[in-house]
């Protein structure tokens, strides 16, 4: 049964890119079983999570896929933000209008990345996590290339290109994580195995391993949106298709970060919290800090989203470089409200941009008058962004700062806030401008587009909803996030 | 001093004197051979040198001291060159001055004298040749020091004469990556140096071309015959220095006896190294003189990882 | 192979390894990068070979034997593919940082390697792990390739020898990592290959040329 669990999230998604690839992408058929199919990602899920809680740990195939309580939240989020996605492209698909071709490589390509993220979680080897990792690159490359406007050749290019480059120094760093536990006494595949490293760090060289951990942190921050290799964020998340942009900004950063935890479960014995911290603070602030100036000026909203990405990602890294238990609890609530409301932001940000032609703020007025229902949906969602409650990211905020003080680290803390406080001014102007005002005059002739039906709306509402309940209470997920923030938080 | 390190090291320089102007003499015969000429036969420099040395040196006026001294500096040079680096003995009375550093720095004593005398004669020509052998130069130097400093580490002394002694008694020595590295960087530093293609065209005289034929354009008669054969005494060293390093077979220790093999040796392995520099020479095509600058920083990064290597490789 | 010749090859398979990616910093043809670059696959496969021979394991020479059709023969043929026929499209002609300074920029960022890898071969000093810091100069000077060029196809060849380097460290150091994990990494080094082939083509058609300077529509 377990193995059933820990192989299903990998199997359906191949399954479903192989019915895309045999049958094509049928509008009225085909087009939602993408729904089906992570509606079950999530009931296995679901079912992972209960038997982790009851179980402890569980692993199959000799270690390689391994499952403990964080491998599980990571898969519930992922499964969550998937669901969603594939529930919105139908009718985002219908809306472009693409060639059929193109349409069927959007199937199979949205599902061999879910399934990659799903590997990505549920790796018990650090090397087939990185494998999955570049995995993720190479598939959405061509999904963030999707329309093959100028633009989006661009974006992919430099997707591509940098997250190759920061991806490999990240297996180098891993290269030489493997050269220290064999100089330990592991021997193949324990030597990557991330439980039995976190086993043996105390006999890991510290010289060595902190050259290896310092590059695996880079590369796999880089593919998480943090300086120094940020560059390609923006421009992949503004150019990709809506959904992919939703699942890059709500899954595929959360999971970058996810390897960095693993890393640090290893780092933190062998060479004591205090390197990683500096690391981690350095980037975080970093990251912070350039988000908050480049959104000042912004003119794109989805450039804009996309840069709160990275801002929400700063704030993550931040909690990483605390790392007590309470600090990683608050980041893992962190990620789950922010992947969900990020989803939202993205796809109804892919309506606007439909229906105007164009992802310039000034180019967008008054949504609230003329789309009430989109405008609201957008607007909730950058509500629930900026950390309102009910929202889940306002509980978490508050724990990462609680969490900041307490492990006396006020002044990076308040530093942090400062740039999110610049931020949330930011968005707010540039939402309330497109949001509120005068509707302009309709030009004569102009055909109105299709109307944004509630069927459409109901993927953003349910999003909306998850962000709201997570936000007031955790429920049943509770216990799972306290094992899950005991693996790698520190007492 | 020795007498016999004086009787070879005499040798060596009538030697050098002699063979220089046959050495350049075989470079152009084979060129003219690979290109279809018929050519004008290996001692056609010496009967040039004769017809010079023949005719009156003309002094263009408003030159001064350094145009009529710089033929005797450079002749000079070489000479000392010639009975310093160890091309025939390694026992030279001169060995303690056969240092790495003293030996580049006569070089460039040669070069600089003739850049001044370019610059004294107050042409264009003399002027454009002077500032492009310093550009040369300049990156030249910092090589030769590099590349002969990463033989040495391993020797652990810049004396000339002792790298060559002990790259003798262990020839494995000549296939590290140090050695391969530094042969590589003082090829195309000799070849800069000398001024061959393709840094600079030693048959031409056009004025975009030209490096070392403007810098004597203005001398004639025995002025012309001593910097001619300066510098065939300049290639020849420097040729010769490049085999003593990398392939030092042959060299003679103290004792007269192996004189004989060491100079067979010796014209052997020049005659060699400059058929093949005169056959690769009709196949290539000068480089933009912008681009000789990325040609020499090559190989001073060439230089640079053989002293890497030769402190952290095994 | 005796043991006196075993360090003695291993040190000229690296000097090679090394000195194409000097190489490759100093053509302006992107075509002799390309040939540099096989010609660096064929270093690497002789590095791992050699290892293989002295520690008699035929599983390491059959990987190295691998590795060289892989990067000594189909990447470079892909990269070729990707060049194109037009001869507009054949050369470098203004990199980010010119030749001079580039090779002045590798010289430094080798010795930036000794330095810095000197934990790495502290730990097990041996003829292998002696020569790390060639392994790691390569890939610090393919992350500068990527960065100092224009060309699409220079910086594609910048990360095919940022791979390499990665490649030859992990065979330095601990003798290959897990046999399925170095099956991964060459499959997704071979899958971003032909992405980035596929992109080159796309771009071409789109924009007329290859030239990255061209990519200047997306900025804040």
């Amino acid at each position: 049964m377990t193995i059933l669990l820990l192989l299903a999230p990998v199997g359906l998604p191949l399954a479903a890119a192989l019915v895309y690839a045999a049958a094509g992408w049928r509008p009225h058929t085909t087009a939602w079983m993408g729904v089906v199919t992570t509606a079950l990602l999530s009931a296995d899920a679901i079912g992972l999570a209960v038997t982790v809680t009851r179980h402890g740990p569980v692993d199959t195939a000799g270690g390689l896929i391994r499952a403990d309580a964080l491998s599980a939240w990571m898969l519930l989020g992922v499964a969550a933000v998937a669901l969603l996605a594939c529930w919105a492209s139908p009718a985002y698909l219908a809306a472009e209008h693409p060639h059929a071709r193109r349409a069927r490589w959007y199937g199979i390509l949205l599902h061999l990345f879910i399934a990659a993220m799903a590997v990505a979680v549920l790796a018990g080897n650090l090397g087939i996590l990185w494998v999955a990792v570049e995995a993720t690159t190479i598939v959405t490359a061509f999904l963030v290339g999707h329309h093959r406007s100028r633009t989006a050749l661009e974006a992919a290019w430099k997707y591509v290109v940098i997250c190759s480059a920061a991806i490999a120094i990240a297996f180098l760093g891993l290269v030489l994580l493997y050269y220290a536990a064999q100089h330990a006494g592991l021997t193949g595949n324990d030597a990557l195995d991330w439980a039995t490293l976190a086993g043996h760090a105390h006999q890991l060289d510290p010289a060595v391993t902190r050259i290896a951990v310092g590059l695996a942190v880079l590369g796999f921050g880089a593919k998480a949106g943090l300086v120094p290799l940020h560059a390609w964020l923006p421009d992949a998340h503004s150019q990709a298709p809506a959904p992919v942009s939703a699942l890059m900004s709500g899954v595929l950063l959360p999971v970058a970060l996810y390897a960095v935890l693993r890393v640090k479960a290893v780092a933190d014995p062998a060479l004591g919290a205090g390197y990683l911290r500096t690391l981690l603070l350095i980037l975080a602030l970093t990251t912070l800090a350039l988000a908050a100036v480049q959104l000042i000026g912004q003119r794109d909203f989805k450039r804009m989203l996309a840069y709160s990405s990275m801002e929400h990602m700063g704030l993550i890294a931040l909690a990483a470089a605390v790392g007590t238990r309470p600090a990683i609890a608050a980041l893992l609530l962190h990620m789950a409200g922010h992947g969900l409301a990020k989803t939202v932001a993205f796809l109804s940000a892919g309506h606007i941009l439909y229906r105007h032609n164009s992802s310039r703020i000034t180019d967008v007025r008054a949504l609230a008058t003329r789309t009430p229902l989109l405008a609201g949906l957008f607007g909730l969602a950058i509500v629930a962004l900026l950390g309102f409650p009910p929202a889940a990211l306002f509980a978490s905020e508050l724990g990462i700062a609680r969490a900041g003080v307490g492990a006396g680290l006020a002044w990076a803390t308040a530093a942090a806030f400062a740039f999110v406080a610049t931020a949330f001014a930011a968005i707010t102007a540039h939402s309330g401008r497109m949001l509120l005002g005068p509707p302009p005059m309709t030009e004569p002739g102009a055909a109105p587009p299709a109307a944004f039906t509630p069927a459409t709306a109901m993927p953003l509402i349910a999003g909306l909803l998850g962000v709201a309940v997570l936000g007031i209470t955790l429920g049943p997920v509770a216990g799972l996030l306290q094992a899950a923030a005991s693996t790698v938080g520190a007492p | 001093m020795n007498g016999t390190a004086l009787i070879s090291t005499a040798v060596q320089v009538l030697v050098v004197v002699a063979g220089a102007p046959l050495l350049v003499g075989l470079m152009r015969q084979v060129r003219a051979r690979l290109e279809g000429r018929a050519g004008a036969g290996i001692g056609q420099p010496w009967r040039d040198l004769r017809k010079l040395l023949r005719r009156a040196p003309a002094t263009p006026t408003g030159t001064g001291w350094a145009f009529r001294l710089a033929p005797l500096l450079l002749v000079g040079t070489s000479l000392v060159l010639a009975a310093v680096v160890p091309l025939l003995t390694t026992a030279s009375p001169l060995d303690r001055a056969a240092d790495l550093f003293a030996i580049v720095g006569l070089l460039a004593l040669g070069t600089v004298t003739l850049a001044l005398a370019a610059l004294d004669t107050g042409t264009a020509f003399g002027g454009m040749g002077a500032s492009r052998e310093m550009t040369i130069l300049a990156l030249v130097e910092p090589t030769i020091l590099v590349a002969v400093f990463a033989l040495s580490a391993r020797v652990g002394s810049t004396n000339l004469a002792e790298i060559v002694t002990t790259t003798q008694h262990d020839p494995l020595r000549v296939a590290s990556p140090a050695s391969l590295l530094a042969a590589a960087a003082l090829l195309i530093v000799v070849v800069a140096e000398t001024g061959r293609l393709p840094v600079d065209n030693p048959a031409t005289h056009l004025e975009l071309t030209m490096i070392h034929e403007a810098m004597i354009l203005e001398y004639a008669g025995t002025d012309l015959a001593l910097v001619e054969l300066a510098a065939s005494m300049r290639l020849t060293i420097l040729l010769g220095l490049l085999t003593s390093l990398f392939l030092p077979w042959g060299i003679a220790g103290a004792s007269l006896a192996a004189l004989p093999l060491a100079l067979a040796a010796f014209v052997a392995k020049v005659a060699v190294l400059g058929l093949a520099l005169g056959a690769v020479e009709v196949f290539i095509a000068k480089l933009r003189l912008f681009r000789v600058p990325e040609l020499l920083a090559g190989s001073f990064v060439l230089a640079l990882l053989a002293v890497a290597s030769s402190f952290f490789l095994v | 192979m005796t043991d006196i010749s075993y360090p003695l090859y291993l040190d000229l398979a690296a000097g090679l390894f090394l000195l194409t990616a000097v190489g490759v910093l100093w053509r302006h043809q992107l075509s002799a990068m390309i040939r540099l670059f096989a010609l660096q696959g064929a270093a690497l496969a002789a590095i791992v070979a050699i290892l293989g021979i002295h520690q008699h394991s035929l599983e390491l020479v059959l990987v190295a034997l691998g590795l060289g059709v892989l990067r000594a023969g189909v990447l470079p043929y892909l990269a070729r593919r990707a060049l194109g026929d037009s001869p507009a499209e054949a050369r470098e002609t203004r990199p980010v940082v010119n030749v001079a300074a580039s090779l002045l920029a590798a010289a430094a960022l080798s010795l930036l390697a000794y330095a810095a890898t000197r934990p790495l071969v502290a730990l097990a000093p041996s003829p292998a792990t002696g020569i790390l810091p060639a392994a790691v100069a390569v890939v610090l000077i393919g992350f500068f390739t990527l960065v100092a060029r224009r060309r699409a196809l220079s910086q594609v060849v910048g990360f095919l020898l940022l791979d390499n380097g990665i490649t030859a460290t992990a065979f330095l150091a601990a003798a290959g990592v897990p046999l399925i994990v170095e099956l991964g990494v060459s499959f997704d080094l071979l899958l971003v290959v032909l992405v980035l082939q596929v992109l080159t083509t796309r771009l071409r058609t789109a924009f007329g040329s290859s030239d990255l300077d061209e990519l200047r529509e997306l900025h804040d």
